[in-house]
């Protein structure tokens, strides 16, 4: 397999800006996805996430800027370009007066999915959701993680070559987080490209190769997560060659003869971790009426 | 508590304030249908100007008394008198309310001192006219027929009311030395009915021509109440089902339809196909049910029915997408269809018929699209009209689908569709 920078770009982004009015809720943002890498968007509210990803899949039009999606043009070729890509929004976008499975029948068929085929991608579908046994019953009953799992792989019957997740864990418990993560891995194995936005810094350290922190409309903050962690430390570029095989000791001799601070502390498990030892990583569905 | 219950109040009205679709219900609208219903009952009362009601006549016998018949009906306030020919066929097709017809021999009647005889045909569906034109009617009949026929008129009356003899007796003493009716008319248990027993006294042959083998009160009633309820329940039923746009909008499902690759005019003619059968099926079940309850002749002219409720279905459902892509919420939308379409149904006819109401209502009232699909109801229903008779009521509902689907269509594209 090709090394990440070898890979073609599945988007490029250069100069994008978007104005409303006299306000830029985008400000010349530059960035670059390659094909198959789970990037993480971050930044707090306000900061040009939404638009930035409503522009990126065909929704909104940039007012300046050149944009590239999948090598596409959202502008001039959305319908080409809706088709390999898949949207998962923030909000839980599904009919609740229609069933699971009815749901998936209907986004599959505007797909352009149908017969055999609609049939084994909505049974797939409902699989990894974790809702094959409720297929039937209708969205309102679903309790909020189911919707929200749902809501997921509605966005994938296609099988799309770009996913863009815009915080798909909100509202659920760990166990659905954890099935959601799952399924995130599963999409990443496919060699699908992912552009995931979420408040929950835990969600980008364990799911994405990359980040990109935006404010103001503009990257900030931009590389892998230890990059980031040591721009954000001061000690970018500073580093000691130790031996194979050091013990811990002559380790720490090493380190700290090239100045290098070094604390030690215990690797305890997160909060999440525990809870989902305690409680099991099995999806606990009751209804959600 | 008060202080409490007084910072409650508060809320609650600032909130109110700020909410103009419950201000418009609460204020607005029953000025609206205050005024309407001001403005058509105290026409329909007689308040300021009569309603004159139009009568055809026609003349088969062409004497001196019916000319003076004829003038003296004319001269009645309440009446405008239409000379026609075919008077039968104007009422059956709804031309008229009523007609009268003095048939040959009229004159000769009168001068011999027997009880003429006079045809009145009626559409039994205006009811309200027919009440206006009968009290019209009568003194000039009794004027026409001379005093034989009026003291045997008074004589029926004051029997049926139970009069005692000697005040009968007494009344008729009044019309001494007048000659009495040549058949007379005889004894009657049952109360007075002027519709039939004054009638007959009068000479008068009532026939009740328009409404084919259903004819009558209840059935009149029936297929305007039908019609009307239909028309307002469909505007009301298309509003609700336009407004699952802004329902989708909000919860994200229509962004999500559009991010597939064809959706774009699929979506707003999916749900104008949509709009249109419920709209279809409501009107089926409505009419079944005029029909089977209110013996509605539904199956009269069952082509013509069906084209005029795909007309009706069409534009109410233009009207329903245009209302449903203008507004910005579903909260929005209730209260302004709410407003326009109880305003509409109180102008357009489907609360009363138009037919009462004076010429300067008729003419507001049809700008509304249900007093088009009312007039085109009352057609097939009661006057039994095809395709053709009704050709025109269709062709303006469906330039209302076409005019309110095309600007829903532009505020769609310019709302939901461009890209910005």
């Amino acid at each position: 397999m090709s090394s990440p920078e070898d890979r073609p770009l599945a988007v490029r982004v250069e100069g994008l800006v978007k104005a409303y009015g006299a306000a830029r809720a985008v400000d010349g943002l530059s960035l670059a996805v390659r094909r198959g890498e789970c990037l993480g968007l971050l930044g707090p509210n306000g900061a040009g996430k939404t638009t930035t990803i409503r522009i990126l899949s065909t929704l909104a039009a940039p007012t300046s800027g050149r944009v590239e999606v999948l090598g596409l043009d959202p502008g001039r070729d959305a319908a080409r370009l809706r088709a390999r890509i898949g949207v998962v929004p923030q909000e839980i976008a599904l009919y609740e007066g229609l069933t699971g499975a009815e749901n998936l029948e209907f986004f599959g068929r505007l797909h352009g999915l149908s017969g055999a085929r609609l049939a084994e991608r909505v049974a797939a579908a409902l699989g990894d959701a974790g809702l094959a046994d409720r297929a039937g019953d209708r969205v309102a009953v679903y309790s909020g993680g189911m919707q929200r799992r749902l809501n997921l792989v509605a966005a994938l019957l296609h099988e799309p070559d770009l996913v863009f997740l815009d915080e798909p864990t909100v509202g659920i418990d760990p166990q659905s987080r954890h099935h959601v993560f799952a399924l995130v891995d599963r999409l990443r194995a496919r060699g699908a490209t992912i552009v995931y936005t979420t408040h929950l810094l835990g969600e980008v350290e364990r799911l994405c190769d990359r980040i990109v922190i935006l404010d103001h409309g503009r990257v900030i903050a931009e590389g892998t997560l230890d990059e980031l962690r040591r721009r954000a430390s001061g000690v970018s570029g500073r580093g000691a060659r130790l031996d194979a095989g050091a013990r811990v000791g002559e380790a720490l001799g090493v380190l700290r003869a090239a100045g290098i601070e070094v604390r030690v502390e215990e690797d305890l498990p997160g909060l999440e971790d525990v809870f989902l030892t305690l409680t099991g990583r099995a999806l606990r569905d009751e209804d959600g009426a | 508590m008060i202080r409490l219950a007084l910072v409650v109040t508060a809320k609650d009205l600032r909130l109110f304030l700020r909410d103009r679709a419950a201000l418009g219900m609460s204020f607005a609208l029953p000025l609206v249908l205050a005024t309407i219903f001001g403005a058509a009952l105290s026409s329909m009362a007689g308040g300021g100007r009569a309603q004159r009601v139009e009568v055809a006549f026609e003349d088969l016998d062409g004497s001196a008394e019916s000319q003076a018949l004829q003038a003296d009906l004319a001269r009645s306030a309440a009446l405008t008198l239409q000379v026609r020919t075919e008077v039968r066929a104007r009422v059956q097709r709804g031309a008229e309310p009523a007609a009268i017809l003095v048939p040959a021999g009229f004159g000769e009647d009168v001068r011999a001192g027997r009880k003429p005889r006079i045809v009145l045909y009626r559409d039994p569906a205006k009811e309200i006219e027919l009440q206006i034109l009968t009290g019209s009617l009568v003194p000039v009949l009794m004027r026409s027929a001379g005093p034989g026929v009026a003291k045997e008129l008074m004589r029926r009356g004051m029997e049926a009311m139970g009069f005692p003899a000697g005040m009968r007796a007494a009344a008729e003493s009044m019309f001494d030395g007048s000659k009495q009716p040549a058949d007379g008319g005889g004894e009657t248990s049952n109360p007075f009915d002027f519709s039939k027993d004054g009638a007959s006294a009068l000479g008068l042959h009532v026939e009740d021509v328009a409404g084919g083998v259903n004819a009558g009160r209840k059935a009149a009633a029936g297929a305007h109440a039908i019609a009307g309820i239909a028309v307002m329940m469909l505007l009301f039923g298309l509003t609700a089902c336009g407004g699952t746009i802004l329902e989708e909008a909000q919860s994200g499902t229509l962004q999500r339809v559009q991010l597939t690759p064809h959706a774009g005019a699929s979506i707003l003619l999916g749900k104008a196909l949509f709009t249109m059968s419920v709209g279809l099926a409501q009107l089926v079940v409505l009419f079944a049910y005029g029909g089977l309850v209110f013996d509605v002749p539904v199956l009269r002219a069952p082509g013509a029915l069906l084209v005029h409720s795909g007309a009706t279905a069409a534009a109410a459902a233009g009207f329903g997408l245009l209302l449903a892509v203008s507004c910005r919420t579903r909260k929005q939308l209730e209260g302004l269809s709410t407003l326009l379409i109880l305003t509409m149904s109180a102008l357009g006819g489907s609360w009363f018929p138009l037919a009462v109401v004076p010429a300067w209502f008729r003419t507001i009232g049809h700008f509304t699209l249900n007093a088009w699909a009312m007039d085109g109801y009352q057609g097939v229903l009661w006057y039994g009209k095809d395709l053709g008779g009704i050709a025109l009521e269709v062709a303006v509902l469906l330039s209302i689908a076409a005019v309110t689907g095309g600007v829903a269509w532009h505020r769609w594209r310019h709302r939901f569709e461009r890209i910005r």
